[in-house]
């Protein structure tokens, strides 16, 4: 057991921050504070111009995805210096990409199940020079992804899609889209799905933004009516693609936690500054709440390391699953006490009437958000359940 | 930032928990109910690892947690990691009998609110074993300490058969052996109470491991009763729990370990999450077991009442939230 990292992270870590110092942009410096992660209302782009431009800056410096060499946007870093990689970009609330899909699991996927042309799509997906989507959930197919409906019927050398997907995030600005499809009706759920890439800008689709309940939008519904994809796109073999969900950053995936405790983390420190504002910093319970929801997102700190090292040693790290459920519903409760403490102002978002100009409200609406994507913190209850605790189903 | 344990420490784990699978069954823990002696022929096993009191903090959290395991009674806990350390500190010659196992000691500190910070009380309250040890030594109000001379105790019953806990009356005095400033105190204190949260980390898990086996062996309506979510769901709760606390605990340890300057943040924590993660369990283990954990003869109250009790002693979970919110807010 050891406290400190040794001096080669600490090397990386202080290259890093050279970076970080020199070239992280004014539009993130701005918002450095416990509500980066909420945007704002005046924020009109899904994806604005300084993203893509900084995203392509990471990529082209290796600060993309460290793990990775350097024609993906990487620097060859082992694991550990990729958990301080994480761990520094999250304490600055520097985001790496303000889209997901492309970089944490598109290009994962197709380094790992593509054909040579499909890999090529990668590097451009990690620098953010193609927006992509994940055609997943459906609407009968969310927790019971398995479940999906949409078809694809092979037809010469075209596969003919048909059917909706829905939560697609950036589907109304992406260029391509993975799609996950059923190619046999007849097999087993898990057994008859196969993955296409699915140009966008192909006849037969239509999206329709779907609004967030804050009036956002940054996911839709899209519906696939004889959308023709050539065969060659099909990535993996046919009928295998639900092995495909599994494709991720494996080598990230030990680190992901470092984001959602360190924002966790801000947030704590946003609410003893509103506290301070509102006037109640001295008052016994607001202290005690504050302290307990520290002592919570301490222990996850903990917890995350905790579960780095099993990942390090080469075990496979329940941790995931302890983390995903419990920052997710800590990060609902920090926001709910944001509330409390402003008493009767905690819905007001009038900028003049408001404090944080109704941040808290507005976080915890977005906070639901959390506890249900990736994942819904009962289906997190089931895996440990079932998987960690080896209870039968 | 390494979580794993050392080849020693896995030995240490090991070897603990092999020795007291054997000598420290749940019927030692009934047998003690009555008679505070039938601790004894444990006590010549752990007394050899007295010297763990002061020495890394890490193995002694190791070993800790095994004695929560099973709720070891006797006076280890006292001796080895209140009193040692305490002895250490002021640099008493009573120290070497003590880490060798020939003496114990116990510490009187608290006064009657309970609360373990230094006063000028002669009246002192939740004293463990003291009229099991060799030696009480109390902390006085200007920091001597003193190795009491046969003071007048009474026993205070509570919920946990397995640590007697006793009022001192340090008012007719006794020997000074030195003194102790309050920060040298309260880093005695937070090594004792990351001990604690190590201990109460492996009470939860005794009572998680007892209700994990209890709800896959249970049948109800032809199935086993781990099988339904509600009964799952709970599990996965208590498990998060422990696992935070682990977590929490073993990094507190390694600041106490090297005198990080995070330590006293890190010990309110681990602290506090042992406390939820002990409750929990003990609370959601009874609701899981049904009518058969509310009965005197199935050992579960064995380990809730553990727990309930560690949860209060060195500072409750609010306690330590509390103090927490202090190194926070000011």
């Amino acid at each position: 057991m050891h406290l400190a990292w040794g001096p080669e992270e600490e090397e990386f870590r202080a290259e890093l921050v050279a970076f970080l110092e020199a070239n992280t942009p004014a539009e993130v410096l701005s918002r450095s504070d416990f509500a980066v992660a909420i945007r704002r209302a005046e924020d009109t782009e899904l994806i604005p111009q300084w993203a893509r431009d900084w995203q392509a800056k990471l990529f082209d410096h290796g600060w993309m995805i460290p793990g990775y060499p350097p024609e993906l946007g990487g620097r060859n870093a082992t694991p550990v210096q990729t958990l301080v990689y994480l761990e520094e970009m999250a304490s600055r609330s520097v985001p790496r990409s303000v889209h997901f899909p492309g970089y944490a699991i598109v290009a994962p996927t197709l380094l790992e199940f593509g054909t040579e042309e499909q890999r090529a799509l990668a590097p451009a997906a990690i620098r953010g020079d193609t927006v992509w989507c994940i055609g997943m959930s459906e609407p009968n197919a969310g927790s019971d992804l398995a479940g999906l409906q949409t078809r694809a019927e092979l037809d010469g050398d075209h596969f003919v899609i048909n059917g909706q997907k829905v939560w697609t995030s950036y589907a109304t600005e992406a260029k391509l889209c993975c799609c996950y499809v059923r190619t046999d009706p007849d097999a087993a759920k898990h057994r008859g799905i196969s993955m296409l890439i699915v140009d966008m800008s192909t006849p037969g689709i239509e999206i329709r933004p779907l609004h967030h309940l804050n009036g956002q939008a940054d996911f839709a519904e899209v519906f696939f009516t004889d959308v023709a994809v050539p065969r060659k796109n099909l990535v993996g073999d046919l009928n295998d693609g639900w092995r495909l969900t599994q494709g991720s950053l494996a080598h990230e995936r030990a680190g992901l936690w470092v984001e959602s405790v360190s924002r966790l983390e801000q947030t704590i420190a946003g609410l003893i500054g509103l506290a301070r504002r509102v006037g109640v910093a001295e008052d016994p319970i607001v202290r005690r709440r504050i302290g307990e929801v520290s002592e919570r997102a301490s222990s996850l700190r903990a917890l995350g390391y905790k579960g780095f090292t099993s990942f390090a040693q080469g075990s496979s790290a329940p941790e995931h699953s302890y983390l995903k459920l419990a920052s997710s519903e800590l990060g609902k409760a920090l926001f709910e006490l944001g509330m409390e403490i402003q008493g009767p102002y905690g819905p007001v978002t009038d900028n003049e009437r408001s404090y944080d100009s109704g941040r808290w409200v507005l976080g915890l609406f977005m906070s639901f958000a959390n506890t249900i994507a990736g994942g819904s913190s009962e289906i997190q209850r089931n895996i440990i359940a079932q998987r960690v605790l080896g209870l039968p189903r | 930032m390494d979580f794993a344990f050392t080849p020693d420490q896995e030995l240490l784990r090991a070897t603990a928990r092999g020795l007291l699978a054997r000598e420290c069954p749940p019927a030692l823990l009934r047998a003690h109910i009555k008679d505070l002696s039938a601790a004894d022929p444990l006590w010549d096993h752990l007394k050899e690892f007295s010297e763990l009191g002061t020495g890394p903090t890490v193995d002694l959290c190791v070993f800790m947690e095994e004695l929560g395991f099973v709720a070891a009674p006797g006076p280890f806990f006292a001796s080895a990691v209140l009193g040692a350390p305490l002895l250490d500190a002021v640099d008493s010659d009573l120290l070497p009998k003590v880490l060798s196992g020939a003496q114990t000691v116990t510490v009187a500190l608290a006064g009657a609110d309970g609360q373990w910070v230094m006063n000028a009380e002669a009246g002192k309250t939740f004293v463990p074993e003291a009229a099991t040890v060799d030696l009480v030594v109390a902390v006085a109000g200007d920091g001597t300490v003193v190795l009491l001379d046969h003071p007048s105790m009474r026993r205070v019953e509570t919920i946990d058969t397995t640590r007697p806990l006793y009022e001192v009356d340090a008012s007719a005095g006794g020997t000074s052996i030195g003194r102790i400033d309050a920060a040298t105190l309260d880093e005695v204190l937070a090594h004792a109470t990351v001990a604690l949260a190590a201990e109460m980390v492996g009470t939860a898990r005794r009572l998680l491991a007892m209700t994990l086996q209890y709800a896959k062996d249970r049948h109800q309506f032809g199935v086993p009763i781990g099988s339904f979510q509600a009964v799952q769901h709970k599990l996965a709760d208590m498990s998060l729990d422990v696992e935070r606390a682990w977590s929490a605990v073993y990094y507190a340890a390694m600041t106490v370990e090297v005198g990080d300057d995070d330590r006293h943040r890190a010990v309110h924590v681990a602290k506090a999450a042992a406390g939820e993660a002990a409750k929990r369990a003990a609370k959601d283990g009874i609701q899981i077991h049904g009518g058969i954990g509310y009965t005197w003869e199935h050992d579960l109250h064995l380990f809730m009442r553990r727990a309930f009790a560690s949860e209060a002693l060195l500072g409750t979970t609010g306690w330590h939230h509390d103090r927490l919110a202090d190194l926070l807010i000011n």
